[in-house]
């Protein structure tokens, strides 16, 4: 034990050493002292203001009685109150009147779009150019009529969903059910190429159309024509959900298909069903000023 | 103990752990635990050959010297699985700027890997740089040589078989789900075998002491063992869901599960990644520096402070859920207070500088130290000002709460690793000094140019995220798809993955300057200064 003056600092050693190492006697700090003082006087303000100790069956609950979840309830009160304003608006009117309104949609379209990239967006792509297996909802094809009303149905329900008021539609499954054979499934994606405008291998279009009106033209219209909004794709334009090629047309002929988009009745609130609705719509259709 | 019990006590040990690998490979059906089996019986077979080989040599005079030899080992074990756990984390770095890196396969996907990163980096590269350094300064700051002969080796053998374990089991999908406490209940029971076993030897080396007093560095490394323990296995309390399975359930449930967990989760940080840290700077810094501590009652009130503290603030990962109020702002003002002892830390470390600035220009290593110290500061006042709720809303789960980590992590813990690892190499092997002083300065700044960019983008990227999230338009409606931030973040984690790297290759110099200073010439043989007064019983 021997205690040193360090010239450099102006204090004396502790008198201990290990290994070499000694410590000054420098007192503490003021500062430290000040801090301790200072965050220890906060947090007795707060424990006084707001619940923060426990004893045996309860808690402090603190002179103001916060509460996080009271403070949740009281948010979200204001702010539907905010939102009933604009919830009326939409309910105002007919779906069909909203969606030809210029001033309606300047309102609603932004907020849409971000409604539309979070619930949507993952399968339909945030910009509805959809991607294969999900239907582009931008280009002119429509599988359940392009009116605002059966929009928001499709919204509603979903398809092939499960829920009761579902939209239906499945395309069977002519080869693996042995309605068809290959051969006779290859005529056919030879007559499906042809009507899209597609090269595809002439001998085979005789039978190919003969087979159509046979079997295909029940959904998919006279000569792929569509326009029975039922569900079944238009075959000869160019827009594709699975693919145009002729080994997709072949396995979706064989094995057939069955596409599900969920119900977001239970998911989404009715004024927000409705605005994707008209979003999905005012994308595809230009409104008169 | 006598040469004879330790050679028979460390081989009973390891053949207790060659026969739970043997029951493990008969009896399970898994193939993971299949896999863990085979590594256990060869990590034991291999400890049995090597103490039968050690029993036929004849019986040396016991050494009064220091025992520095498993500290080599700890060092090899510091750096190997430092290397691994950079790699690995700044493969998810640029996983994360670019998705389709996973391979598309289950065993490399994010899930699976981000804890390979966090084990070997925790558990692996820290883990073993505190286990080596605290037996090199609890020996040299006692003046007695360790204690327990052979328990050492178990010690750092065991530890790292739990690291294998931990780590070769993620991808196969072998994990609790606990964040820093993932390894099944068969890899928790080795880990506080282990554990009681360190704390033995520091207890018994400490007891044999010849200085009048304890070191304050001791009193560091010493809270990090008690607590580290005593969360280890509060937090690891669960049932099995059959001895042949790796799979087991805990014994808490709901928001008690989570409270749980976080109480260990950042008291992982408070003892493992603070207290034994500081117990490094404690000794390291002055030791380097050649300048007594500024202040004795500084290092006291830091240290109660400190440890009073740290178990209270847990709750602060838990804001704005569940958790009752009163927990939340106990562990909010709680965190506030730890501020101050923090801080005294950080300017007892630093003022010791005081008479020695000099050094940290012509010094790496101190250089280091001097910075960790400063990454310190900053992550403690980050981390206080992060637990105030209304500030909590902002930064919670978000990517600026990764910024806090790896501020702490890459500017802390391995800053002060690497700079004490630069001193006690050439120590412990005899040597004159590092390898490459120049290389020294070259990994000093790779790292800090990675930490800052790292860091400055996790703040840029966690405060615009949460930004985009609270943006709402009059109607509380948002007005920014979660996908908007996603893509916001892209450059932010371009900008990461290019930190880790420079970090990474820092890291890589670093191995390669300690691995050509132990291949260096010997020091000229001088007075030994390796020999406690007073050794063994």
């Amino acid at each position: 034990m021997q205690i040193e003056h360090d010239k450099v600092s102006g204090q004396d050693t502790t008198g201990h050493e290990w290994d070499g190492i000694k410590e000054l006697n420098t007192p503490i700090p003021r500062v430290v002292t000040w801090s301790y003082q200072l965050t220890i006087l906060f947090s007795i303000c707060y424990w006084v203001l707001y619940p923060a100790w426990p004893y045996v069956t309860d808690f402090t609950r603190g002179l103001t009685g916060y509460s996080s979840r009271e403070e949740v309830i009281d948010i979200l009160q204001s702010s539907s109150n905010e939102r009933e304003v604009s919830i009326a608006t939409l309910f105002s009117l007919p779906i069909d009147e909203l969606a030809e309104n210029t001033a309606i949609r300047k309102q609603y379209e932004t907020s849409a779009s971000v409604l539309f990239a979070d619930n949507c967006g993952a399968c339909h792509g945030a910009d509805l150019e959809g991607q294969t297996k999900f239907p582009n909802l931008k280009d002119e094809a429509w599988l359940w009529s392009d009116l605002p009303e059966e929009i928001e149905a499709t919204i509603l329900y979903g398809i092939n969903s499960g829920h009761d008021e579902e939209r239906y539609a499945e395309m069977t499954a002519f080869g693996r059910d042995e309605i068809l054979t290959k051969e006779e499934i290859s005529e056919l994606v030879a007559y499906v190429q042809s009507i899209s405008g597609q090269p595809h291998d002439e001998a085979l279009l005789a039978s190919g159309t003969e087979l159509f009106e046979e079997n295909c033209s029940g959904c998919h219209g006279d000569g792929g024509e569509g326009g029975l909004e039922s569900g079944a794709p238009i075959l000869t334009d160019n827009f594709w959900i699975y693919g145009g090629d002729a080994q997709t047309l072949s396995d979706t002929i064989w094995h057939g298909r069955k596409g599900v988009m969920p119900s977001w009745e239970n998911r989404l609130s009715k004024a927000d069903i409705r605005k994707l609705a008209l979003y999905v719509y005012w994308q595809s259709h230009e409104l008169e000023e | 103990m006598t040469k004879i019990t330790e050679n028979i006590t460390a081989l009973i040990c390891s053949l207790l752990v060659l026969i739970t690998g043997a029951i493990v490979v008969l009896y399970t059906s898994e193939t993971g635990f299949l896999l863990h089996g085979w590594l256990m019986i060869f990590f034991s077979a291999w400890a049995v050959l090597t103490v039968v080989r050690r029993m036929n040599r004849p019986l040396e005079p016991k050494s009064l010297e220091y025992n520095d030899e498993v500290i080599k080992w700890g060092v090899l074990g510091c750096l190997f699985w430092g290397i691994i756990g950079f790699t690995v984390g700044d493969v998810l770095a640029w996983q994360l700027a670019y998705p389709d890196l996973n391979g598309d396969l289950p065993w490399t996907n994010f899930g699976r890997i981000r804890p390979i990163h966090t084990t070997a980096v925790i558990f692996g590269f820290a883990g073993n740089a505190l286990m080596s350094t605290s037996f090199y300064v609890v020996q040299r700051t006692s003046r007695a040589r360790l204690a327990g002969g052979y328990l050492g080796w178990l010690v750092f053998g065991g530890y790292n078989l739990f690291v294998l374990l931990a780590v070769t089991g993620y991808p196969l999908g072998i994990t609790q789900g606990r964040e820093y406490a993932e390894p099944e209940w068969y890899a928790d029971i080795l880990l506080l075998i282990v554990w009681l076993g360190y704390f033995w030897i520091y207890m018994r080396t400490l007891a044999r002491r010849t200085e009048p007093h304890i070191y304050v560095a001791n009193w560091y490394y010493l809270a990090f063992i008690v607590v580290i323990a005593m969360l280890h296995i509060v937090n690891n309390l669960v049932v099995p869901f059959g001895l042949e399975y790796t799979k087991s359930y805990s014994l808490f449930s709901g928001v008690q599960d989570a409270m749980t967990q976080w109480w260990y989760g950042h008291n992982a940080a408070g003892f493992f990644l603070t207290a034994g840290f500081l117990g490094m700077v404690y000794y390291f810094l002055p030791k380097a520096a050649n300048r007594p501590i500024y202040s004795y009652r500084m290092s006291i009130v830091g240290f109660w402070g400190i440890t009073f503290l740290y178990l209270w603030v847990g709750s602060h990962h838990l804001h704005y859920t569940a958790l009752p109020d009163w927990v939340q702002i106990l562990g909010m003002t709680m965190s506030v207070i730890l501020i101050v002892p923090s801080w005294a830390s950080v300017f007892n470390a630093i003022l010791t500088l005081n008479g020695a600035w000099d050094k940290v220009r012509t010094d790496p290593a101190i250089r280091f130290m001097m910075v960790a110290v400063l990454f310190y500061g900053l992550t403690t006042f980050e981390g206080s000002f992060m637990a105030i709720k209304p500030v909590n809303s902002l930064s919670h789960y978000t990517d600026w709460t990764i910024g806090h980590v790896h501020a702490g992590a890459l500017g802390w813990v391995a800053f002060i690793t690497f700079g004490s690892m630069y001193k006690m190499v050439p120590w412990i092997w005899k040597r004159d000094g590092v390898y490459s002083i120049r290389l020294e300065a070259w990994h000093f700044w790779l790292a800090l140019t990675g930490t800052f960019i790292y860091v400055g983008a996790m703040w840029n990227s966690g405060i615009t995220q949460s930004l985009m999230w609270q943006t709402y338009d009059g109607e509380g409606n948002f007005l920014y798809s979660f996908m908007d931030s996603v893509d916001a973040m892209h450059g932010y984690y371009i900008a990461r993955a290019i930190g880790g790297l420079l970090y990474l290759i820092g890291a890589l110099i670093g191995a390669y300057n300690i691995y050509m200073t132990v291949q260096g010439p010997r020091k000229a043989p001088q007075q030994s200064n390796n020999l406690p007064v007073a050794a063994g019983e």
